[in-house]
C-alpha cells in the first residue's frame, strides 16, 4: 500500500514536471491552435498546416542532419532542393511525356506546349492509377538521387574548407540552379512555370487530402529514420567528427567519408522534399526556389526547436508553420490597420525569432539528448533477468 | 570616352569594394560573418533615394549620412547581439546565425518601409525600382560616379591604411586583431575595438550600397542578390587584409561586367542573365587554387622568384636583386 502511495507520489511529482516543460507547454499551444484553426476555417486549414508541416520538417530533418549533427554549416540548403524540384520539373517530366509518345524535347519546357501537353497527360493518368503510383515513385527515386548528386558534390568543398568560409561557399552556390533554371528556358520553362504530370489525379475530388495524408506519412518515416540514424553507429560517428574532429580521427574514423556520406544523406532528403512541393503545386517555378523560404526559414525552425534534436526540430517546424498560417489569415484583417502589407510581419517574426533564441536559448525549445546506449551484453542480461521473474512469478 | 557598361561596372566594382571592406574589418576583429551586410546595403541605398526624393540634389550630397545609417545599424547589432554572443565565446557558426536574424528583420523593416513610401507617395515615386543613376550628372562625357566611386575607394583604403598605422586606436585595433588576450593585458579595451569594427563595418556596407545603387536598380532584395559578390570580394580578399578585400572587390565588380560584356559580344545577349554566376566562379576559383585568398598567396616570395628567373635570364646578377631584402 505505501509503495503504491509512493509510486503514485513519484508520478505526480514527474507530471507536474511535465506540465512546467517549456516543449511540453508548447506543444499543447500548438494543438490548441491547430485545433481553433479547424474549428474556425474548416478542415483545409488545418489541411494546408499539415502539409506544409510535412514538407518542411524533412527539409529541417536534412538541415539537421547536416549541421545539428555533422556541424558543416549547411547555408546552402536550398541548392539539393531545388536540384529535386528541376530533376521531377525537368526530367521526369520529359520521361512520362516520352513513354507516352509525345513531346519531350527542347520545346518541350515552352508553355505553349507544355500546358495543354500536361493537362493532355493528366486527363490519361485519371484513370490510370497504377500508372500515377509509378510515376510518383518515380519522381521520390530521381529526386534522391538529385538531390544525393549535389550533396556529393557540394561535399568536396566542403573537405577541404572550414567554418565560416565552408558556410559562405555553401551559401554562394545554393543560388546556382537558381539562376540557370530562371534563365535557361528549356530547363523547367524560365520566368514561366513548367507543369508536371500530377500522380494524384486518379483520387479526384480528394486529391487535397489525399496528397497531405501521403506527405504527412512520408514526413513521419523521414523523421524515424532521422531518429534511427541519431541511434546509430553512423549517427555516432557523425557527432563525434562534430564535437571533436581529432578525436574521431584517432579512434580511426575516415573523416572524408563519414562527412561526404552525411552531405549525401542530406542532400536526399532535401531533394525528396523538392519532389514533393513541385507534386503538391502541380508545376516547378524556378522563382519559388529562393534562398529565403529554403535555407534562411528551415534555419529559423532548427534553431526554435532545438540544433541537433530531430524531435525539436519537428516541434519547431510546427510552431513556425503555424504562426505563418496565423499571419497569413489574419493578414486580410490587419490590412486596413497597416500601411503596408502584413506579409512583412512574418520576417520581422522569423528574424526576432532566430536573435531571441541564440541569446536567450541557444539549445533551442528541446535542447539536444546524449544518446545513451548500453554494451551487447548488458541488455541481454537485463533481458534474461526480466524473463527469470516473469517465469517465478 | 569610356563604354556606359564599363563605367556602369567600375561603380559598381567601388561599392562592391567598399561593403566587402566592411565584411573583412567585421571579420578581422570580432569574427562574425555580416549577413546583414545585405540589408545594410539596402539601407543605405534607400537612404540615398528618400532623400533625393525630398530635398532633391545630387546623390553624392547624401552618401555621409548612407554612412552614418549603416554606422548606427552596426552599433545596434553590436550592442544587443554580437557583443552579449561575443563575451559569452560564442562559436562561429552561432555569431553567423545572430547576424541572419537581424539581417531579417532589417528586411523586413525595408520591405515595410517601401511599402508605405509607396502608398503614401504616389508615382512618379517607385521605391520598388529605384534608378538612381537617373540623377546623375556627367563630367567629360561621363558619368561623374564613375569617376567619384574610384577615389572614394581608394581614398578610403588609403584613409583606413593611414588610421591603421599611425592612429593609436587603428593600431590598438590591429594588436586586438592579433591577439586579444595580449591587448587587454597592454590596457586596450576590446569591447570598444569590437564597437568601432562594427561601426565602421557597417557604414562601410550602407555607402558600398549607396554607391552600387548608382550602376544598378535598387528593389526590396536588392542586398540579398548582392551579398554573394560582397562574400566573394571579401573571400577573394584573404578575409584578414582591408586592403585585400578592396582589390577583391575591384577585381569580382570588374569582372563580373567585363567577363559578360566579352561572352556577349561572342554569345549574344543572352549572356546577361547569367552575370550573377560570374562572382561564384571567380570565388570557386580562389578557393580551389588559394583557399586563403588572394592576400594569403606569398607574394614576395612570388616576386623574389620571378625576379631570380628573369635575371638570371638577362644575365644579370640574380643576387643584388634578391639580396636587397
Amino acid at each position: 500500500m505505501r509503495a503504491l502511495k509512493s509510486l503514485r507520489g513519484a508520478k505526480g511529482v514527474e507530471l507536474t514536471k511535465l506540465l512546467l516543460r517549456v516543449d511540453f507547454l508548447a506543444l499543447l499551444a500548438c494543438i490548441a491552435l491547430l485545433a481553433y484553426l479547424g474549428l474556425s476555417f474548416g478542415k483545409d486549414m488545418v489541411l494546408s498546416v499539415l502539409l506544409e508541416f510535412s514538407i518542411f520538417l524533412i527539409v529541417t530533418l536534412s538541415l539537421n542532419i547536416e549541421t545539428g549533427l555533422t556541424g558543416v554549416p549547411q547555408f546552402g540548403r536550398v541548392l539539393c532542393v531545388t536540384a529535386g524540384a528541376f530533376i521531377v520539373g525537368g526530367l521526369c517530366g520529359r520521361i512520362v511525356a516520352w513513354t507516352l509518345g509525345k513531346e519531350c524535347g527542347w520545346a518541350y519546357a515552352h508553355h505553349t506546349t507544355n500546358y495543354p501537353l500536361i493537362t493532355e497527360i493528366n486527363s490519361m493518368l485519371m484513370t490510370n492509377a497504377g500508372l500515377s503510383v509509378l510515376i510518383f515513385i518515380m519522381y521520390l527515386i530521381f529526386a534522391a538521387i538529385a538531390g544525393g548528386f549535389f550533396g556529393w558534390l557540394i561535399s568536396r568543398p566542403a573537405i577541404r574548407l572550414r567554418e565560416a568560409y565552408l558556410g559562405i561557399s555553401l551559401l554562394a552556390f545554393g543560388d546556382l540552379l537558381y539562376w540557370i533554371g530562371y534563365n535557361w528556358e528549356p530547363l523547367v520553362g524560365a520566368t514561366n512555370a513548367v507543369h508536371v504530370p500530377d500522380p494524384f489525379r486518379f483520387i479526384w475530388a480528394y486529391r487535397y487530402e489525399a496528397v497531405t495524408i501521403v506527405y504527412f506519412l512520408i514526413a513521419l518515416f523521414m523523421l524515424f529514420i532521422a531518429e534511427k540514424l541519431v541511434r546509430s553507429p553512423f549517427g555516432r560517428d557523425l557527432k563525434m567528427l562534430r564535437d571533436c574532429e581529432l578525436a574521431a580521427q584517432v579512434y580511426g574514423r575516415d573523416i572524408v567519408k563519414v562527412r561526404t556520406l552525411s552531405l549525401i544523406i542530406g542532400g536526399a532528403m532535401a531533394g525528396v522534399a523538392g519532389s514533393l512541393w513541385v507534386v503538391y503545386t502541380g508545376s516547378c517555378y524556378a522563382g519559388t526556389f529562393t534562398r529565403l523560404m529554403w535555407t534562411f526559414w528551415p534555419w529559423a525552425y532548427m534553431m526554435l526547436g532545438g540544433i541537433g534534436s530531430n524531435l525539436g526540430v519537428a516541434l519547431g517546424v510546427l510552431i513556425f508553420v503555424i504562426l505563418r498560417t496565423m499571419i497569413m489569415i489574419y493578414r486580410m484583417s490587419l490590412k486596413p490597420y497597416l500601411p503596408f502589407d502584413p506579409v512583412w510581419l512574418e520576417y520581422t517574426l522569423c528574424g526576432l525569432a532566430l536573435v531571441i533564441i541564440v541569446l536567450f536559448r541557444p539549445y533551442g525549445l528541446v535542447p539536444e539528448k546524449p544518446v545513451s546506449t548500453l554494451p551487447r551484453e548488458q541488455i541481454e542480461e537485463m533481458l534474461k533477468k526480466a524473463r527469470e521473474r516473469v517465469k517465478s512469478s | 570616352m569610356i563604354p556606359p557598361l564599363l563605367a556602369a561596372g567600375l561603380v559598381y566594382a567601388s561599392g562592391l569594394a567598399l561593403a566587402a571592406c566592411g565584411i573583412t574589418m567585421i571579420y578581422m576583429c570580432t569574427r562574425t560573418f555580416n549577413f546583414a551586410h545585405a540589408n545594410m546595403a539596402t539601407w543605405g541605398a534607400y537612404t540615398v533615394y528618400t532623400c533625393l526624393m525630398f530635398w532633391k540634389g545630387l546623390p553624392y550630397a547624401y552618401w555621409p549620412l548612407a554612412f552614418l545609417v549603416g554606422a548606427v545599424l552596426g552599433a545596434v547589432c553590436y550592442y544587443t547581439i554580437n557583443g552579449p554572443l561575443l563575451r559569452r565565446k560564442a562559436s562561429d557558426v552561432t555569431l553567423m546565425m545572430s547576424t541572419l536574424g537581424y539581417d531579417l528583420v532589417l528586411l523586413s523593416i525595408v520591405g515595410m518601409y517601401v511599402e508605405f513610401f509607396e502608398r503614401t507617395y504616389h508615382p512618379p515615386m517607385t521605391p520598388r525600382m529605384a534608378s538612381l543613376s537617373a540623377y546623375d550628372v556627367k563630367i567629360l562625357g561621363m558619368p561623374a560616379a564613375a569617376i567619384i566611386s574610384p577615389i572614394l575607394a581608394v581614398g578610403l583604403v588609403a584613409g583606413l591604411y593611414i588610421f591603421m598605422t599611425k592612429a593609436k586606436f587603428g593600431i590598438a585595433l590591429r594588436a586586438t586583431v592579433e591577439n586579444p588576450d595580449l591587448a587587454g593585458v597592454v590596457g586596450i579595451n576590446s569591447d570598444r575595438v569590437y564597437l568601432a569594427s562594427w561601426i565602421i563595418g557597417g557604414g562601410l556596407a550602407s555607402l558600398g550600397g549607396a554607391v552600387m545603387a548608382m550602376a544598378v536598380t535598387v528593389n526590396i532584395v536588392f542586398g540579398m542578390t548582392a551579398i554573394v559578390p560582397m562574400f566573394a570580394s571579401s573571400i577573394l580578399g584573404g578575409l584578414h587584409s582591408v586592403y585585400g578585400a578592396v582589390l577583391g572587390g575591384m577585381v569580382v565588380g570588374l569582372a563580373e561586367y567585363g567577363i559578360t560584356y566579352l561572352l556577349s559580344l561572342w554569345l549574344g545577349g543572352m549572356v546577361h542573365a547569367y552575370r550573377a554566376v560570374i562572382p561564384l566562379m571567380i570565388m570557386a576559383a580562389t578557393l580551389m587554387a588559394f583557399p586563403r585568398g588572394l592576400a594569403g598567396v606569398p607574394w614576395g616570395k612570388l616576386l623574389g622568384r620571378l625576379r631570380a628567373l628573369t635575371g638570371g635570364l638577362g644575365g644579370v646578377a640574380p643576387r643584388g636583386a634578391g639580396g636587397e631584402k
